[in-house]
């Protein structure tokens, strides 16, 4: 059975460690725009960790003009092959919930991989709103 | 799957993989300019060229672009012979007196210890090496809105008929992937800027920011199937917007 990202916005607390998690495990810094998470407010008290769905139907797949997104079957994840990518942006606009993110400094794509089967945010959520689970 | 040996190492490989994807798997570093995963390769820039050789060929060995040299069974490949390292040399020397201002071309005779020219600089040139990428990637892309002119040393990459081209949806991949990034493109005041052809950006109607152009989203909607209301805004907006979306079903 395939596990899932599981998200319930409802026991988010907004602290954010899942964003620190993300950057640190992808880009060795602990600078929260490196994140593939990103927990929005809205409103007073609602925090929404907004994050890669790996949608079954994926725009950022199907906008991709040479095939550098695939599915890993294993974990589930769409994942970029950077050394195929060739950086037309084509699936950061095409995105409907706005989960991929471009890196200026690094010139490449990035999104959620699922940390390769084994998601940090999910690990380090004091309060299970992200849960790795089938 | 076929067995080879690169630098000492046996490896597997796939049948019809190259040489050189095969060496690149294996963490074996052999330079290659013109090279990019996302099409063909081309064997333009000529420097990803090893030795190789089979214990059935006699001793006979011989140098091949590892680009467009398929892997065989028992194939000895050697990435960094003498021989290899020298004619490699002798590219980097050519390359850098028809392109003496190019930063690639610089920065790869530094590292094969080339400080001048053996040869007499052509000085004045753009700093395009001609290695086809950008005209690959376009046609990969589906437009082929670019292509060589010209024969021997008057080729150069063109438009059709040198004019604004027609088929150009504006991308600026040709621009992004330029090993020597001399393919100008400018974004401004909303407007795209790229082979002589003024493209307008889509503005994000949230924010406004000007982020792909329409051409480029409406081939997307046009050619892999997808809505349009996927391009009018920009992805931080669809995001907030989504969260948003997702917080009023929260609070509900």
């Amino acid at each position: 059975m395939l596990l899932r990202l599981h998200v319930t916005p409802k026991r988010c607390i907004g602290c954010r460690t899942c964003e620190l998690a993300c950057a640190f495990s992808h880009s060795v810094t602990l600078h929260p725009s490196k994140s593939r998470v990103f927990v929005h407010k809205c409103g007073d008290e609602v925090f929404i960790p907004m994050v890669c769905l790996q949608c079954d139907e994926a725009a950022c797949v199907m906008a991709c003009p040479v095939e550098a997104l695939t599915r890993n079957e294993q974990t589930g994840a769409v994942e970029v092959n950077d050394e195929k990518c060739v950086r037309c942006m084509a699936c950061v606009a095409a995105c409907p919930f706005g989960n991929m993110h471009y890196d200026e400094v690094k010139v490449k794509v990035i999104k959620c991989d699922l940390c390769g089967g084994d998601p940090l945010c999910a690990k380090f959520c004091p309060t299970q709103t992200l849960e790795y689970k089938s | 799957m076929v067995t080879l040996k690169i630098d000492g190492k046996i490896i597997q490989a796939r049948e019809g993989t190259m040489v050189l994807e095969a060496a690149r798997q294996m963490n074996i570093n052999i330079p290659a300019i013109c090279h990019h995963e996302a099409v063909e390769p081309w064997g333009g820039c000529r420097l990803c060229l090893v030795e190789i050789t089979h214990d059935d060929w006699g001793g006979w060995s011989g140098l091949v672009t590892s680009c467009l040299y398929p892997v065989e069974e028992g194939l000895i490949v050697t990435t960094a012979s003498p021989k290899v390292i020298e004619t490699r040399k002798t590219i980097i020397d050519l390359l850098l007196a028809r392109y003496p201002g190019s930063p690639r071309i610089q920065e790869l005779a530094r590292e094969y210890g080339i400080e001048k020219t053996s040869y007499v600089p052509d000085v004045g040139r753009d700093n395009c090496i001609l290695c086809g990428l950008c005209v690959r990637l376009c046609a990969g892309m589906g437009m082929a809105a670019i292509s060589t002119a010209g024969r021997g040393a008057a080729k150069e990459i063109s438009t059709p008929l040198q004019e604004a081209p027609e088929d150009c949806i504006g991308c600026g991949v040709c621009h992004k992937n330029c090993p020597t990034m001399n393919i100008p493109m400018q974004d401004k005041n909303g407007v795209r800027t790229i082979w002589n052809r003024k493209f307008e950006l889509i503005r994000c109607s949230a924010c406004g920011k000007a982020h792909i152009t329409r051409e480029h989203a409406e081939y997307l909607c046009e050619h892999q199937d997808l809505p349009p209301e996927y391009f009018e805004t920009c992805d931080q907006c669809k995001r907030l917007e989504n969260a948003d979306r997702f917080a009023a079903i929260v609070k509900w």
